[in-house]
Formats: structure tokens, sequence, C-alpha cells
């Protein structure tokens, strides 16, 4: 019974790890060695003396909170649920608010005793709710950000000069004497450089200090930022100026390099907006024509796309706005053929859809590219109906990352405070930004301690937004306040909290710097101001009748009076935003280093992207996982990094993923990777022209979930014969077709028969006689591959991270994939993605095979694991279809990701290893209510049965009718565009249902006759025939 | 008269000697040469067992014993780690282990069909090998059976798959054609046992009566169950051993047709066909009859067994190599064949894939171990060459292998969704453990030659020409039209024994 030890010490060993010198003192002040089991064994403890000891424990562990569990003790409101009392193992939900790049992520955070394990879409948030009221999707990154909070590589406390550990009383004695001469000076020679933050008491904060000390220089910098839009936003606007797109609204879309569906702050909103047009496959359906640079989301789910070179994109609008009499001097007017192509069925659906279309470029193009959208979309009447201008809040900014770095080497600056970030790793190169932190004091906040930590003098630890009171403000301006649902594990600072005590406020915790900000105070009777603020806790956001938005933008939009005009180069390259580590801030996340990029599928990598021409030409290949390396030359600047051939990657644009190669990432994230920001300058941030690319003559090993394009020829025919041109559009894997051929032949989806179910030679194994009938309904036509869903399982279900050489033996364990296809053109082809779940087959391969039972159906249908009656035969896996079985071949729990080799032999009962290796606090993430499976074990996705379990309990003790979309699953709930659809088939309205009858529904492999519960509905498309 | 009738023999013998493998319908060729009458036969088989063997015997034994330790390491560090050392992967969840399995059961199949089914087809000269040919249809079984129990996830639980009553009230799956493995495999590893067990029961009671020591006399008399070569012992002994042999003749078509469905029954393209359970029982025969060649051939050097395992018994093995080996060829013709006939796109892929994939090269070695070198058994001189013999036989060991190999890695790196495709590679612990059960298997046999009779001797005399009552000995010598015996069939010009 080792493991059922009666030590209840999460936070005590926390304190433990975290090692900090007055935590153990701390906790050797409070009976850190009470422990009744030892007492009992102790000869010398009556029985008498041990409750003694026992109540007196008891009575100090209310007294200091510390004792037990750990209730967060402050006034915070649960968002649904709050039991009377609040019950052990029943989860409670909070509204909360992330923050990534200045934008608020509204969220619901789910707890389960005082242990956040879960992040979810707000559904009553218009910026994330994908079902009004019901339903909110949080994109990939914000659902992972749980992981940091318990990892245990975060930054547990102050260090000094990079690695020395320190406490909060040595730097606040340091710190202190640098704010109390402040006054002197007004703030000269002090800088601070941080991250946008958009919240009203950051902004308090900052116009505060601004005031008392008004020298004090101001630098805001993010790598990947808006600073383009900003300036682009000026010179048409005459005002910095952010734009809202109603993709629900516009008929036409037409974005230039943009990728709204993607990497865009609001690419929640977007991608829901942009389903609501795409779904019903009928008149209603919208055109997205995108020309771009790199093969994104949005491209690859564009009706009509256009690989093109950054250099192009300015003639292409220009070809576009002339159309439309806006006459501008520069750019390169020649278009070549497809590109005329492009521009003319651009034009001629801009013309018929003129105030029902819209114009988006990307925030990284130039300046002049952006004002000349914002004048072509007033022009096309887009104002007020599919574009909205808001007024883009204004930080206190005194220069950028490029003035604040000749100041720091010129001395002017002597003291630097960096409020999070890395700018060590992510300014541009050519700054040499560590060498002019030399001779400055420099302080880092950080989640952290990264590049930059190990040039600071000072290292302070954050706190994770889940520990801290926050506030912060969506795309439109709609302000959220962020609750905290646990105490900082590690007491950090928020970057809030570092500025109020600049600020010189009375209380620097970040409960009242937000109270105050909202003018509560917490201790205060309840009147109908604290009733007001309750209900904003409640909802997570300031009620839409009250609340202050950004204001909107009225005023004349006029045309820049010229482009720039760009050379063409015979190779360009691109930097890009990565899909899962963003710029690097999300590389010591184990789900996201192990996320399949949507389009490459490469996981704990980057490569640079590369077109098949381009390869062919400099005779780059792929074999497999086996690529060639290459050296990239740009600007004088060069890098090795592995190339990928990449089907619809633009011809002379290397793709250049941002985010890798950290040296200080923790040790999940160092030294993944190649370090593109190497590779970047002031010369060109987003875009680099003229780069040169050569074969170094090695070769490197990558690692994708999926295989590469390229196969051998038996292989590449097999794939075309099954989901290429070749196959029919009722093929047994993807059926899709455009919506001109779908009109016109409206079953042309159901041409081949998945195998009559009246004619069957046997009985079916199974009659499901219950109520409930679970199904499930995938639509192609609104899958944008984003991988929300990946997360949302990954985090749900407790699923494991391999490490690279494990999925380089194809043993990734996500129970939901997303299966990318190309299709035809090696250069331009069509992309389609089909998410892949257990299929949960009425008449499962997988059951018959099992020698010893461990996968059966219940009566509902569901296609159930027993994991303890498992023995791994993997038989199960062999004989399933659709490869949706995952096998723990390790303890991969318990596993170090990052180690090359196979793990080291463990030494325990194989049966319980786990509660010896897995850290506590990485165990702190996992769902009760899930089984945290052990190696030797199948596992697949189970449609989130403990979800379903849980809303039937809770409706029949609540003596209710269980309805359609009282129960989403995981995947479903996290979906942007609702592509993803649970529900009752025995209930003839449900959606699902509605959807299995569809004309576009299909069974993947029908034919096979296992008679899956899931079906697909086909992938419709809307191309302009032109 | 007993001297001069052996002299005779040896006489008549050493004509023949050099080559008893001639196919000159006239007379039958002896089945034992070098003269040897019963004690020769005996003092042949026993004198490993009772004099020290001969220095390659402890170099093999060695060599056997250190691929023993590499198996146990092997699995040591398995059952601490996870069945994550070896190759495996999602489309490929069966590696090495059940390559491995069906390898070496396929190998467990030559000893009982030499015993039982020869046995019933009164193929006399089966006698010669049949011995060690059940030793080792023991030792692949067990080879065989340890496979499965250790590549499955949690190898401490092997023992569920075996229907133990338990208070749970779970038993195994009957659908699952794993479980029919278990009984199958089961079955057949007792009744082979039992079979090979019955057949030592005589020569184990020689070997007691002969030994001197009083710990062999004392082993080999408890094994020996009290045989004292009665009458009434002879009787009871061949009668069972008649039931068993009719016993063990559909185990030898059953367990390999069993192991075949673990594929054919699986959707998997590639697994899913109608022809795999004969197609395995030839095969099976075929590597079966491959490895008693393979070991034959040096024990004869090796332990002087030349006049007992003679060349015609050699020639008469590489004939059956040759007539399975057709079999198997045929099976992979129809193989393909069938594919393309159905016209399903993924068993045609499966196929194309086999043939020309990332694995060609593994398709291509079975073939030609399997299909294209066995036809030079076609020629009587190269199956007389016991060293060109063994170099085919051992072809169509690795062919076999690589048979099970293409089989199970080829069709399950790609099936149905290009998406989940993936290819495999052994692992050092998968390569490692495959030599390692050469280890177990090879160390068994050789503790087997070094203490058990490696030839049925019992067997053997029956089919001497001195085992005949109208033999020399008997009362039919004397009938005026005598013919010296069935066996035996000397020219005309040979003395004529019932004229003296």
């Amino acid at each position: 019974m080792k493991h059922h030890s009666t030590k209840r010490e999460y936070w005590r060993s926390l304190e433990h790890l975290a090692g900090s010198p007055d935590l153990k003192q701390f906790s050797e002040g409070e009976f850190a060695t009470y422990e009744p089991d030892g007492m009992l064994q102790m000869p010398s403890v009556t029985r008498r003396r041990f409750m003694q000891l026992m109540s007196a424990g008891m009575a100090l562990a209310g007294m200091t909170l510390t004792g037990c569990r750990r209730w967060p003790e402050e006034h915070l409101v649960p968002y649904t649920k709050r039991p009377s009392d609040r019950s052990p193992g029943v989860p409670e939900q909070y509204a909360t608010v992330a923050e990534l790049s200045g934008v608020a992520v509204p969220l619901i955070a789910t707890s389960y005793d005082g242990r956040p394990i879960k992040l979810e879409g707000n559904p009553k948030h218009p910026w994330s709710q994908t079902v009004a009221g019901k339903r909110g999707s949080a994109d990939l990154l914000s659902q992972a950000s749980i992981l940091d909070l318990y990892d245990p590589d975060r930054s547990t406390m102050v260090l000094k000069d990079g690695t020395t550990p320190s406490s909060f009383e040595e730097f606040t004695a340091a710190f202190q004497p640098i704010i109390d001469g402040l006054a002197a000076t007004q703030g000269d020679g002090v800088a601070i450089l941080m991250q946008p933050l958009s919240g009203p008491s950051a902004g308090r904060l900052m116009s505060a200090i601004q005031q008392k000390y008004p020298k004090l220089y101001w630098c805001v910098y993010e790598p990947v930022g808006r600073e383009n839009e900003i300036a682009g936003s000026r010179i048409a606007c005459g005002q910095p100026v952010r734009q809202i797109l109603h993709l629900d609204v516009a008929n036409v879309v037409v974005l230039l390099d943009a990728d709204p569906l993607g990497t865009h702050p609001a690419h929640t909103r977007y991608a829901s907006d942009w389903a609501s047009r795409r779904r019903n496959c009928d008149a209603s359906m919208s055109r997205v024509y995108c020309a771009e640079t790199a093969l994104t989301i949005t491209g690859s789910v564009a009706d009509n796309r256009l690989p093109t070179k950054p250099s192009r994109i300015s003639s292409l609008l220009a070809a576009i706005a002339s159309n439309f009499g806006i006459k501008v001097t520069g750019g390169d007017a020649t278009l070549a053929a497809d590109e005329k192509k492009f521009v003319d069925a651009v034009v001629a659906d801009l013309n018929a859809n003129k105030g029902t279309s819209v114009v988006a470029v990307g925030s990284h193009l130039a300046p002049d590219i952006q004002a000349l959208a914002l004048a072509l979309n007033s022009t096309l009447g887009s104002m007020g109906k599919t574009l909205e201008l808001r007024s883009e809040p204004m930080y206190p900014i005194t220069g950028d990352i490029s003035d604040l770095t000749s100041k720091l080497k010129s001395g002017a600056i002597k003291t630097l405070l960096i409020l999070d970030g890395n700018p060590v790793y992510d300014a541009p190169t050519d700054l040499n930004f560590a060498a002019a932190l030399k001779s400055a004091t420099t302080i880092h906040l950080g989640l952290y301690a990264n590049e930059t930590t190990a040039v600071s003098q000072w290292h302070v630890p954050q706190a994770h937004y889940l520990e801290a009171w926050n506030d912060a403000r969506a795309w439109d301006g709609l302000t959220s306040i962020a609750q905290p649902l646990i105490f900082p594990l590690y007491g950090g600072k928020t970057p809030s909290e570092i500025l109020a005590w600049i600020a010189g406020e009375s209380a620097t915790d970040s409960s009242s710097i937000v109270h105050k900000t909202f003018n509560i105070d917490p201790n205060a009777p309840m009147d109908d101001k604290m009733l007001n603020f309750r209900q904003i806790l409640l909802a997570g956001f300031v009620p839409l009748a009250t609340a202050e938005m950004y204001p909107s933008f009225n005023g004349t939009i006029t045309a820049p009076a010229s482009l720039t005009t760009w050379a063409n180069n015979a190779l360009e390259v691109r930097f890009q935003l990565d899909h899962s580590r963003y710029d690097g801030r999300f590389a010591p996340n184990g789900w996201m280093q192990e996320m399949p990029d949507p389009i490459t599928k490469l996981v704990w990598d980057n490569a640079a992207l590369i077109s098949k021409k381009d390869a062919d030409e400099l005779d780059i290949h792929n074999d497999g996982n086996t690529t060639d390396m290459v050296r990239i030359t740009l600007n004088g600047r060069t890098l090795d990094i592995p190339a990928y051939i990449l089907p619809g990657q633009p011809i002379g644009v290397i793709g250049l993923p941002l985010g890798f190669g950290r040296s200080a990432a923790g040790h999940i994230g160092s030294d993944v990777g190649s370090n593109t920001y190497l590779l970047r300058g002031t010369d060109g941030m987003y875009t680099g022209l003229g780069a040169t690319v050569e074969k170094t003559g090695d070769t490197y090993d990558l690692a994708m979930t999926q295989n590469h394009y390229l196969l051998d020829s038996i292989g590449f025919s097999g794939v075309e014969e099954r989901v290429g041109e070749e196959a029919h559009t009722s093929a047994d894997i993807i059926r899709d077709g455009t919506l001109t051929e779908y009109q016109a032949d409206p079953v042309m989806f159901q041409r081949k028969a998945d195998g009559s179910l009246a004619l069957q030679l046997f009985d079916p194994p199974m009659q499901f006689t219950d109520p409930h009938a679970w199904g499930m309904a995938i639509d192609l036509t609104s899958c944008i591959g984003c991988h929300a869903c990946v997360a949302a399982c990954q985090a749900e279900n407790n699923i494991p991270i391999v490490g690279k050489d494990q999925v380089q033996k194809n043993r990734q364990m996500h129970w939901i994939r997303i299966d990318r296809y190309f299709k035809g053109d090696v250069d331009a082809p069509e992309i389609v993605f089909q998410p892949v779940t257990c299929q949960q087959c009425e008449n499962a391969p997988c059951e018959q095979v099992c020698p010893v039972g461990a996968t059966m159906h219940d009566t509902e249908g569901l296609n159930v694991m027993v994991y303890n009656r498992c023995i791994g035969t993997r038989y199960c896996s062999n004989n399933c279809p659709y490869k949706v079985r995952r096998f723990n071949y390790l303890d991969f729990h318990s596993q170090d990701p990052r180690h090359d080799k196979y793990p080291m032999p463990w030494l325990n009962i194989p049966d319980q290893q786990q509660l010896d290796t897995i850290p506590e606090v990485k165990r702190m993430v996992f769902n009760p209510d899930v089984t945290v499976r052990m190696r030797g074990v199948m596992e697949k996705c189970s449609y989130c049965v403990q979800r379903i379990h849980n809303t039937q309990i809770v409706k029949r003790n609540a003596g209710e009718e269980l309805a359609d979309g009282d129960i989403l699953t995981a995947c479903q709930q996290a979906c942007p565009t609702q592509a993803i659809t649970f529900g009752d088939l025995n209930d003839q309205n449900s959606a699902v249902y509605q959807l299995h009858q569809s004309n576009r529904s299909y069974n993947l492999l029908g034919d096979l006759n296992t008679r899956p519960r899931n079906r697909y509905l086909a992938k419709v498309s809307n191309p302009s025939e032109a | 008269m007993t001297t001069e009738a052996s002299d005779i023999y040896r006489q008549i013998a050493s004509e023949h000697d050099a080559d008893n493998t001639t196919g000159d319908p006239r007379f039958r060729a002896p089945l034992v040469v070098g003269g040897l009458d019963f004690a020769g036969v005996t003092e042949t088989v026993a004198h490993l067992a009772e004099y020290k063997p001969p220095k390659a015997w402890y170099v093999a034994f060695a060599i056997s014993l250190s691929a023993l330790g590499l198996l146990g390491a092997c699995i040591g560090y398995l059952f601490l780690t996870g069945v994550g050392v070896w190759g495996n992967n999602i489309p490929v969840a069966w590696g090495f282990g059940i390559v491995n399995f069906v390898f070496w059961v396929g190998i467990g199949h030559a000893g009982t069909l030499i015993s039982a089914i020869l046995f019933l087809f009164r193929q006399n000269w089966r006698t010669g090998i049949n011995r060690f040919a059940e030793a080792m249809t023991i030792f692949a079984v067990i080879c065989a059976g340890m496979f499965p129990g250790i590549h499955i996830g949690r190898p401490w639980l092997p023992y569920w798959l075996f229907p133990l009553p338990n208070q749970m009230e779970m038993w195994p799956q009957f659908r699952s054609p794993l479980l029919w493995d278990v009984f199958a495999v089961g079955t057949y590893a007792t009744v082979s046992l039992l079979f090979w067990y019955v057949g030592l029961i005589p020569d184990i009671a020689t070997f007691r009566d002969r030994s001197t020591s009083k710990v062999k006399q004392l082993v080999y008399g408890f094994f020996a169950l009290g045989w004292n070569g009665s009458s009434r012992h002879w009787h009871r002994y061949e009668r069972a051993y008649l039931l068993l042999a009719a016993l063990a003749t559909p185990l030898v078509l059953s367990v390999h047709s069993v192991v075949s469905f673990d594929f054919a029954t699986a959707q998997l393209p590639g697994w899913h066909a109608t022809i795999f359970p004969p197609y395995f029982v030839a095969g099976a025969i075929y590597g079966g009859f491959a490895v008693v060649l393979c070991l034959a051939i040096p024990a004869r050097e090796l332990f002087g067994l030349k006049d007992i395992i003679t060349k015609r018994h050699l020639d008469n093995m590489g004939r059956i190599l040759l007539a399975t080996g057709l079999m198997v060829g045929y099976s992979y013709l129809t193989e393909i064949f069938v594919s393309f006939y159905n016209g399903n796109q993924y068993e045609v892929f499966t196929f194309k894939n086999r043939v020309l994939g990332p694995y060609a090269w593994a398709y291509w070695t079975m073939m030609s171990c399997n299909v294209f070198i066995p036809q030079l058994l076609w020629s009587g001189k190269i199956r007389n060459n016991s060293l060109l013999l063994w170099i085919i036989a051992m072809f169509a060991n690795a062919g076999m292998w690589f048979e099970r190999f293409v089989i199970i890695v080829t069709s399950l790196t790609r099936d149905f969704l290009p998406t989940s495709w993936h290819n495999f590679w052994p692992t050092w612990v998968d390569l490692c453990t495959l030599t390692g059960s050469f280890g177990l298997f090879m160390t068994l046999f050789l503790l087997f030659c070094r203490y058990l009779p490696t030839v049925a001797l019992a067997e053997v005399k029956t089919v001497m020409p001195q085992a005949h009552a109208h033999g020399p000995h008997g009362p039919d010598s004397q009938r005026a039209d005598y013919r010296p015996d069935e066996h035996y069939n000397p020219d005309k010009d040979a003395p004529r024994l019932s004229n003296r």
C-alpha cells in the first residue's frame, strides 16, 4: 500500500520544489514532519499524545490555510455551478481570461478541488462563443496554457545574475531604491519593455506612472506585432485603427497574405463567423479568395488560392484597387497569367458584392499596403457592414525596440525593466540586444527563466494568469476580468503588480489592483455596485449593454499616394508564426511541442518550407522523415535548417516558422528546431528578399505525425488512387466537390452505397436497444484544421506526450488526429482536413479480436475500453481500419519526452510505477474523471464517456430529460467552426441525426461494414469558375 | 550362424554403403548402413550420452547458452521498461514478436508430421530422424509460446488468456483468434510432448540399463516408468503410440491453420485471405523440414550418426522440401492472383506494395529463399551433397522467417488510410531477442543430444533386416520361395541365404 500514503502534501512538495530558503523555513515551522502513520508506529507515542498532536495539527492547518487543500479564499464567483458548500470531487467552473498579444482570450476554467484542470472558451463571450450562450471555443494556445501552470520548469524563485537563487526580500531591497530614485529623475534613465497589455488596470497603472515619471521610457515589443497595421492605418485614417472583419456578413472575402482563421488574435470568432457562411453548402455560401506567401490554414480552406511571393502582394492589391478607381503609383503593374486570372475573378466578385465583401491584408505587410486595403474597403462600401474600424488603444510608447537598444548602448538607459517577454531571443538579430543589456541593470519578469533571464541582473517569477487577478480587453475592447483559480504556486508576480509597485500604489496585490480599477471594496457589504461586479465575474466580462468598447472610427479614409516597388527576387523568405509555439513563448509547453503543425504535421521541430519546384532545382530531397539540411543566407546572416518540401508552398518562397531553437526554454523547449530569428533583422522583420539557399550535404531526421506527401512511387500511387484526383467523388475516404456540382447533383456524394445494411449475411453482433444512441457528425466543409480539438482532447483525457523519438516511431497518443490530404497540382493543391476520432463502429472490428474482452460495446453504442482488463495484445489496433487506437508502448506519463534513448528501466511494480515516477506537480493537471493509463494498455477516443455520464447523472438527479446539446464532447466544444456535432441518434430532432440524414453524409471506409456511429459530411468548396 | 549372417550383411551393405540413395526400384535401399546390427545401433546412439561429447558440442553449447543469456537480458529489459523497446508502432502493432512466434510455431510442424503422419503412412525411413524432429518440435513450440507472452503490453498478465475460473466470472473473449491460438498451440504442445515422451520410454529404459552412474540410473529410471521390455509393455506401447499418432495427425493441420486465422479473420488487406490455412500449413512443413535438415546434417557428422541418418534420409527430406516449397510458391502466386482478381483497390495495392514498395527487398528475399533456390533440389546430385543441402535448408529457414515478416509487417505498414502509414524498423532489442530465441532453441536441442537418445532406437531396430521374422534367423528362411526380406533385395549374384 505504498501508494496510499496519507501524506497530503501537494503544496508542501511544491514549496520544496521551489526550494527557496524562506519557504523552507516557513514549512519547517509548521509541522513539516507531521505524519500520523509514522507517529502511530512510534512506540513512544501514546494514543493520547497522538490525538494531541493531531488536533494541534488541525488547528494549525485551519489557521494557516496551508494545512490541507488550498481553497481559494478570495471572493470569487463561480461561473455556473456552485454547490451550497464546496463538495470535493465536484468540478467548479469559473470565467476567467487569458491575454495573448494584448487581446483577451475569454475562458471558462474547470477546477477540481482547487486545482484548475481544463480551459474552455467562454460560451457567453461574443469573441469565444460558437453557439451563443451554450458553447465557447478556445484556441490551441490558450487551452494548452493550463499545462504551463503545472510545468516543473516554471520559474519558481527570484534569481540574481541569471542563475543565483535569491528571494523577494533581496529583490525588494534592490528594487525599492530604483523606484525611490525615480522621483528625482522623473524616470529618466529607466525603461520599461513590455508586451501589449490591454486591461484597464494596466492602462490605469501605466497612465499613473507616466504622469508621475514623464521621462520614463516605454517600449512595447512583440516579435510578431501589429506595428505595420497601425502605421498603415495612420496613413489611411490619420490615427491608429484596428479592423473588425465580419466574415458572417461578407459574401466575398479577399485575403492578401492574411490568416484570419489561423494566427489572427481574433481568429476564434473569425473562424466561427466564417463557418456560419459555409456549413449550409447552399447559395448562401461565401467565397474566400486568398493570395498568400505561405500555406496557412486560412489559405488551405480558401476557395481560390494563389500562392505568391511577398514582393507580389502589393502589385496584386494595386491591380485589384485600380479596377475600383483607386490609382496609386509605384508597384509592379505587370501581372503573370495566374495572377491576372486571380485578380479578374476577385474583381468580378467584388463588383457583384459591393457592401457585402471585404478585403483583408496580413498585419505584417507594409504600411502602404495596409492603407491601400483600407481605402479599397472604403470604396467597396464595406465600412460598417463587413468591416468595422475601431480606434486602437494607445500605450505610452516612447520608442521601438531599435531605439531602445541604441539608448541602452549609448548608456542613456541604465535600468531596464522587462515585463514578460524574451527580447534576447526574439529581438531582431542585428540589434544584438543581449550585448546592449550589458551596460544596464536589467530586471526580468517572466513565467520562465529564459534566454533574457540569463543576461538580467534580476529575474522575478511571474504569476500564471490562473494564479492572479487581471483584466484584459477583447479585440473590440470588451473588458473581461480574470479570476485566479489557485494561489500562486511559486509566489509569482503579475506585470500589473510590478507596475503598481512602480506607481507607488498602496496595495500592490493583483486583487487590490483589479478591485481598485473597478472601484470596488472587496470587504464592503453587498450593494448594487458589488452585485454588478459579481455579475461581471460570473459572466467573465462586462455586460454588453454597459460595456465600453474601443471607440468606432468613422473618419475619412485616404489611399496612399504611392506604393513601394518591390524587386522580384529568385528566392524570398517569409517568417511566419508557428501554429503551436506562437513566437516561441509556448516552446516550454510539451503539448504544444507535440501538437502537429496543421499543414506539415511536424512536431518537435521546424523546417524551412520549400516548394517542390524549388527543391528540385536545388536538388533537395525528403525521404520519409529524413531530409536534407540547407543553409539559408539572408542579408549576410546564415542559418542551417532542415528543408521540408511542402506542396502548395509558393514557388520562390522559403517559409521559416519562428519560435524554435530556443536555448533556455526549460527541459521541454530547449534546443528544439532551428532558431529562425537568427536570420531576422530590422531590415526585414517578416519577409526577407534575396535569400540564397544551398544544400549543406547533411541530412536531418524530422518527426511527423503523418507521412510526408512525397512517398515512394508505389505509395504515392496508392494515395492518389484513394484521395487524389483519380478518386471518385464518393470515394471511401474523402468526398468533395464544388458548390456548383453539388447544387446540380445533390446526391453526388451518395452514389456509392456504404454496403447496404439491409442485405446482411449475419445478424448484427449487437442490438442497441438503449434509449440513447450516441453518434457524431464531422463536417469537412467547415473544418479548418486548427487542432483546437486535439488540444481539448489532450487536456480532457489525460493524454501524454511521447517525445520526438517516439513520434518518429509513430507512437503519438492523440485520440483525435487531423488527417491532411493534398489533392491535385503539387504547386497549388487542394487541401482537405479530416478529423479522425474513434468511429465507434457498431460492428467493431477491434472488439471481436480482443482475446480478453477489454474492448466492448455498451448499450448506448459506445465502443469502450476497459483499461484494467487490457493486456496489450494490440490485435485491436491491427484490425482497426481507421488506426485510431493508441498504445502505451512505454509509460509515457512518467517517461521523459526529451530522452532520446529508451527510458531507464523501472524497478517498481509496473502496475504502480506511475505513482512514483510522475512528479506531483505534473499530476495536478490530470482530469480525475479519466483514468491515467499505464504502460502496456491500449486506449482510444471514448466520445468523452465521462462527460456523457456526468451529464446523464446530473440530469437524472434533477429529474430532467436529456436535451440535444446538453452533452458536448471536448473536441466538439473546442471547435470554433462547429465542425464536430455529437448527440443522440435516437432523437430525430437532434442536430447529429439531422446531419446524418444530410446528402453530404458518408461513412469513412463504409464498405467495410463497420457501421460507424461517426459520419462525415463531404467537403463542398465554392471556387470561382471564372 | 549369427556371425556369418552379419558378415554377409556387412558385405552386402558395404556394396551399397557409399550410396543408399539409388533409385533402383528392384531393391529397397537399406535404412541403416555401415553394417550396424542392433547392438551397433544402440552403441552408436548411446555413445554421445555415455562418453564425453566432441569439442564441437561444447563450442555450440557455449554459443547457445550465451544467446540464451542475451534472451534473458532482453526479456528482463522488456519487462522493466515496456514493449516499446521493440520497434513496433501504431500501424505496425505486431512486429518481430509475432513474426518470431509464427516462425517458431511453423518449425514445430515437421516433428509431428514426421512422427504421426509418416508413421500412419508407414514411411519407415522416418525412424531415423523422428526422435530429434519431435524434440525440435517441442523446443520450437517452447520458443513460439514465449513470444505471445512477452509481446503483450503487460507481459506479467498472459495468463488472462486462459479460461481460468475467477470470482468476477470473467472469461476470455471466445471470438478472438488469439484465444483459438492459445487452445491450438496449447493442445499441440501437449500432444507433441506426450507423443515424444511415449516414444522415448523404451529408449530411456535402454539408457537406464546401460547407465553406470547412480544419478543417471535414477533419473533415467524415473522417466523409463519401469519399462522392462515385456511383450505386454510392447503391446501397450505400440497401441498408445498408434493412438497418439492418430490424435496428433489432425493437429499438424489444425495448429497452423488456427495460427493463420489470426491473420485471415482480420480485415487488413494482405491478411484477409481464405487461402491462409493451407498456405500456412504447407509453409510450416516446408520450414520444419528445413530445420530438421539443418540440424540433422551437422548432427550426423558430429555425433557419428551417419549410418542411421543416411544419405537416403537426407534425400527424402530434400524431396519433401522441394514439394512443400512448390506448394508455398503456388500459394504466393495464388495470393497475388486473387488480390488482382477480386479487384479490391486496397488488396491490389497491398500486393503491389509488397512486390515493389519499401519492403520489396523482404518480399524478394522470401521469394528467392522459398521459391527459386529450392528448385535446385530437383537435382539428385545436389540433394546428395549434404553441404549444399544444408545451405539450401538454411535459405529455406531464412525465407520462412521473411515470409512471416512480409505477411505481418508489410501488410500493416500500409493499410486503408494513407495518413496512418508508417514503416517498421526493428531495434537492437528486437534483433537480440530473435537471436536469443535461437539460443534457447539450440540450448535445449544440445542438451537433448547430450542426454537423451537422439534416435528412436527401438523403432530403428524394427526396420532393420534383422528385425524380421522371415529374416536369416526365422523359420521362413527354410522355405524354398524365400526372398531375403522386403527391405533388402540383393542382386541376383549375391549369395542366397536360403541355399546355405
